[in-house]
């Protein structure tokens, strides 16, 4: 498999402006500046197939588009390094070891939409993350590539550093761009959508931290080369972080297209300790788990993951043993969603509670008849009534989890504690 | 005027802070971490004094402030141990690294120590799943936690 | 217009581009249920009560931000949307109290409301409910509760939006998420109250009807607010003839959907206290009461003998009322100073939403008709103080009272030879009266203020004066020596007399009121 944004990774200098640049760092936005359009960039990127990789999948070049060209207010572009999605833990290898290259990459975004202000908005935990950003960008602005007529191009860009303050809803849209105007997290109601109305009601893309950091590989090496890994609608390559019962945790970089089960298996190594695969979370917290059973025939792409009833997401692989109690994995999700909740909107304020209330009840002993047909209602209920996608997320596990695991849940009210022999945790 | 104000320097960094942003209200989570920072956590007079060099209503403040988990109203103790206790480290045993510090410390979740050194709260994910079970102390990741190691780690926080 | 044409639930609605779908709904009788939603506020989207279904749109849509594109069809009562609505509503209740039977929002609830009307449904929870402050004093006349609280934000904004005084936020997040004050801080802007008649639940309640009178008893009056010259339209709102609260109505060309905490409680200082329910003259030995005949006649030949008379007319009393009195004086003390009592006051930037700088709601109308000038009342009270009346007739106004001339006044109307006073209370200006008139106040009345800015709006009486009473258009008639059938008649008298008001009728006045013509005026 190739290795694009981690090709450099385990070089220790990395994170220094002389060890970026002499493995071909800042060639990409040079070439940006001296060679291509605002549009062309757009037409690069659209051709390349890059979709969104936060989560959303939305695609990049097209998101991009939507920027009036012609709104005479500022534009702005934020990168979203709000990384906080259960599971995923790639874009904080990014931080810390390539900085320059989500500095380089923003510097791509901020061009292609004209802007001259751009954010990084990383999340108020990453402090040692933090303090690498700055330092790239500090390190770049005094060797020119950031500040007014960058490289003699006439193309001026400022990138400020700005920490959130702990609240998983930033890592939303809206919700970020609400904290990064002063204000809670709260999500904003669309319309108007941030390509019009964003930052300050300005015109405003925000990119997720690797979508960002894969732009100069796609600039240095051409779009075609990058929409030749892959699959037809999942393009090029994709970071997926992977946690819990398996041999070999951590980020890998996967092209699109592979076999899910391969890749668990041999690429991280299997479970553990002699067990039994029980079930995998693909894509983060929010998405929906899949049984052991379901693994056969899916492939680590979009459309593959979509069409086996879950979603790639952040590619936020949660991998549990045949010791997991999955009553336990349940609450435990619904418990960080209640938690997390910006509690504005009514389904997902009072919804998330409801099923963690639940679950809380189950898990300790005192589920009742009628509480898992109770959960997958209030899930229904919250799904697709709610001002962000929170709620959907939100609402997605526990109803996975009940109906691939049901038979466990029964025995684990009828019981009133854990049927399964050796608990997790 | 409030009875809590800057220091020289610390002004000095809230103007620097301020000319960052195009428009001042964006300010704002910087300079609750500026104020944070000189006065140990955000009290009342706190929040009405960022309130005054904002230029916003204190109940604005008031509402970011308690929006946010890493803003303290009220003091806590020198060293913050903050565990994850999100799936993935469930899964690799959140809850006995949680155990263990709660019977070294003799405290339980949301609890200082006596003598001020500690203070104990379980997170979310904090984007280490792979290096579980994990905790946050003040701005350092502390990974690869077992039972063991965790209660050395804790003895060399003064 | 810009014109778009939508369809709701089969129907077609042309509306203005630049509309809501809940806009252009509500203008078409078409009411879609909601919260969160004020027509005078930002958008807030966070009840989710307005889901609606759009065609060709595969999630359900908030209807108060949804723009009506020409061809858009709307349903609002598919199953799809029912369903949402029953969630939404199952979700604000279950954590929501088991108040009903001691919150004074019960019968105007808008959760009881959408129950009845889209809901139905038994409750499914089985938890613990949320806890939060209850009975929480917000400032001298809100309360605040913080179970009830749906978390809607309409006092949060209205508090940003309209008086600009930020007191309001949201705190914490999730299902923690309420409605505070800073610590310390309270809610005592001068439109304060009206975060209680935008509340949709009893999270925010007033203080001064707390626990008074169920809703469902109420009588609602329109009428329009004495407190100043704003006129602000109201709903006088009794139970067993008692005033029991104003309520504003809604009139954009007057005071939109907002009402002061002054005028808001004004009743209180202006129909609380004993009544006066006889005429009496003054003889050996004090004030005695007698009947009508006998008192009027006293007044006319006390007049005759002791002019010229110097005539306050009370700034509250009624366009009727001025026509009447102010060619009632001129027939009984030719030569007679009229004028209406009018004062100014400083106002602060909050009450200048609002209010006007003056507590005479009908100074205008009054002069419009005859009674006052642009010279105002402070000379006529300076010559009174000087001695330069032998008599006085006062309606409706306790001059002795008065904070800063109070004493030389009552000095001053003291030494008359003759003193009028026509009121509803035994003031201490009434107590030095020679003869002493019982009439009505603005909550017993029918007829027509004229505000400030020259719209002439009516007041609808509430309630029933005592026995023994008469309403003032009675008194300066007999006095006039001329019949009317009631203060209609009157107007339409006074209409033809002054030009300004030329054309107009109650009629044409409505309920919102018309404008008089400055020009002529």
């Amino acid at each position: 498999m190739e290795k694009l944004l981690l090709r450099n990774v385990d070089a220790p200098d990395l994170h220094t402006l002389a060890g970026y640049r002499s493995r071909g760092g800042y060639r990409a936005i040079e070439k940006v500046l001296r060679e291509m359009t605002p549009e062309k960039l757009i037409d690069e990127i659209k051709a390349s197939g890059l979709r969104g990789r936060g989560g959303a999948g939305f695609p990049t070049g097209m998101k991009w588009g939507f920027v009036p060209k012609d709104n005479p207010k500022p534009k702005y572009v934020v990168c979203n390094a709000d990384e906080s999605e259960p599971g995923t833990f790639k874009d904080r290898l990014l931080i810390e070891k390539d900085p320059h290259a989500i500095v380089e990459g923003t510097m791509i975004a901020a061009y292609a939409i004209r802007s001259h202000t751009a954010f990084i908005y990383i999340r108020g935990e990453m402090v040692y993350g933090a303090n690498m950003l700055q330092g790239a960008i500090d390190e770049a602005a005094a060797a020119g590539y950031l500040g007014t007529n960058i490289l003699g191009s006439g193309y001026d860009l400022d990138v400020i550093l700005h920490r959130g303050a702990g609240a998983y809803i930033c890592g939303e849209e809206t919700g970020l761009l609400s904290s990064l105007e002063g204000g809670k997290g709260w999500p904003k109601v669309k319309p108007p959508f941030p390509a019009t109305h964003g930052l300050f009601g300005c015109p405003t893309v925000v990119n997720n931290v690797e979508t960002l950091a894969a732009l100069p590989w796609i600039i240095d090496n051409g779009a075609a080369r990058y929409a030749a890994i892959g699959t037809e609608k999942s393009k090029g390559t994709k970071l997926f972080s992977v946690s819990g019962h398996i041999k070999k945790p951590g980020v890998y970089e996967v092209d699109m297209g592979y076999p899910f089960k391969k890749f668990l298996e041999e690429d991280c190594g299997g479970v553990p300790n002699g067990r039994k695969l029980k079930g995998v979370i693909p894509g983060g917290a929010s998405m929906p788990v899949l049984r052991a059973e379901e693994l056969d025939g899916i492939t680590m792409d979009y459309e593959s993951f979509q069409a086996a009833g879950t979603l790639l997401g952040s590619g936020g692989v949660i991998v549990m043993d045949e010791t997991t109690c999955m009553v336990r994995a349940a609450w435990n999700i619904s418990r960080f969603f209640a938690h997390e909740s910006c509690g504005q909107c009514s389904p997902c304020r009072e919804g998330c509670h409801w099923m963690e209330k639940i679950l809380n009840r189950i898990e300790h002993g005192a589920g009742r008849a009628g509480d898992l047909e109770m959960i997958l209602s209030v899930s229904g209920n919250i799904g697709g009534n709610t001002i962000c996608p929170f709620g959907d997320a939100a609402s997605w596990p526990p109803a996975a989890f009940i109906k691939k695991y049901r038979s466990e849940f029964d025995e684990h009210i009828a019981a009133g504690r854990c049927t399964i022999h050796q608990k997790a945790a | 005027m409030t009875a809590v104000k800057f220091s020289d320097e610390s002004l000095k960094a809230f103007q620097e802070i301020v000319g960052r942003y195009p428009h001042k209200n964006a300010a704002m989570l910087p300079v609750l971490y500026l104020a944070q920072k000189e006065f140990g956590y955000i009290s009342a007079e706190v929040m009405e004094y960022v309130a005054e060099i904002m230029g916003v209503p204190v109940a604005r403040v008031y509402g970011v402030v308690t929006f946010y988990t890493m803003f303290n109203m009220k003091p806590i103790g020198r060293h913050h141990i903050q565990v994850c206790r999100t799936l993935p480290c469930a899964l690799a045993g959140s809850e006995r690294i949680t155990a263990a510090i709660k019977a070294k410390l003799h405290i339980g979740v949301g609890e200082t120590t006596a003598d001020g050194r500690f203070t104990l709260s379980e997170v979310e994910c904090l984007a280490s799943c792979g290096t579980a079970p994990m905790m946050q102390v003040n701005d350092d990741y502390y990974e690869n936690l077992t039972d063991k190691n965790v209660g050395e780690i804790l003895d060399r926080l003064k | 217009m810009d014109p778009v044409k939508i369809t709701v639930d089969g129907r077609e609605i042309v509306t203005a581009k630049g509309k809501t779908v809940i806009q252009a709904a509500a203008e078409a009788g078409i009411d879609i249920p909601h919260y969160c939603y004020h027509e005078k506020l930002t958008i807030a989207g966070n009840c989710r009560m307005c889901l609606v279904e759009i065609e060709k749109m595969p999630k359900l849509q908030i209807a108060c931000n949804t723009q009506a594109t020409e061809g858009m069809s709307v349903k609002t009562q598919s199953p799809k949307v029912l369903e949402a609505r029953r969630a939404v509503m199952e979700f604000l209740l279950i954590n929501h109290p088991l108040d009903c039977p001691i919150c004074d929002q019960a019968g105007e609830c808008w959760l009881q409301d959408y129950y009845m009307k889209h809901d139905l449904t038994p409750s499914r929870f089985d938890e613990r409910k949320e806890h939060e402050r209850k009975r929480e004093i917000f400032g001298p006349y809100v309360v605040f509760d913080g179970e009830r609280c749906i978390k809607c934000t309409r006092c949060v904004r209205f508090l940003q939006e309209v008086t600009h005084t930020d007191e309001l936020t949201v705190v914490n997040r999730g299902d923690h998420s309420t409605i505070a004050l800073f610590p310390g801080q309270t809610l005592d802007n001068a439109l304060s109250v009206n975060v209680v008649d935008i509340c949709p639940v009893g999270a925010l309640t007033d203080r001064d009807f707390r626990f008074k009178v169920r809703v469902w008893y109420l009588k609602k009056t329109p009428s329009v607010c004495p407190g100043c010259s704003t006129g602000c339209n109201i709903s006088v709102e009794t139970y067993q003839n008692r005033i029991a609260r104003f309520k504003p109505r809604v009139n954009e060309a007057v005071n939109s959907h907002w009402l002061c905490d002054e005028g808001r409680y004004v009743f209180h200082s202006l129909t609380e206290g004993e009544r006066l329910t006889s005429p009496m003259i003054r003889q050996e030995g004090g004030l005695v009461a007698v009947d009508w005949d006998t008192a009027l006649q006293a007044v006319a030949s006390g007049l005759a003998a002791n002019g010229p008379t110097a005539a306050v007319l009370s700034g509250r009393n009624t366009n009727e009322e001025a026509y009447l009195f102010g060619r009632m004086m001129k027939k009984l003390s030719p030569g007679a100073a009229l004028e209406v009592f009018y004062r100014e006051r400083e106002l602060t930037e909050v009450e200048k939403v609002l209010m006007s700088p003056d507590r005479s709601p009908n100074f205008r109308g009054a002069r419009s008709m005859g009674v006052g000038s642009a010279a105002g009342v402070e000379p006529l009270l300076k010559k009174i103080i000087e001695g330069g009346f032998h008599s006085s007739y006062i309606v409706g106004e306790d001059l002795a009272s008065l904070p800063d001339r109070g004493e030389n006044l009552k000095s001053a109307l003291a030494k008359l030879s003759f003193l009028v006073v026509q009121d509803t209370r035994m003031t201490p200006t009434a107590a030095l009266a020679h003869v002493v008139l019982p009439s009505t106040h603005f909550g017993e009345k029918n007829g027509t203020y004229t505000n400030r800015r020259g719209r002439v709006q009516k007041l609808n009486a509430a309630i029933v004066p005592p026995a023994g009473a008469l309403q003032d258009w009675q008194i300066f008639s007999r006095l006039l020596g001329e019949n009317y059938a009631g203060p209609e008649e009157i107007f339409l008298a006074a209409a033809r007399e002054v030009s300004a008001y030329d054309g107009l009728n109650y009629e044409k006045i409505g309920t919102l009121g018309a404008m008089i013509e400055a020009q002529k005026q």
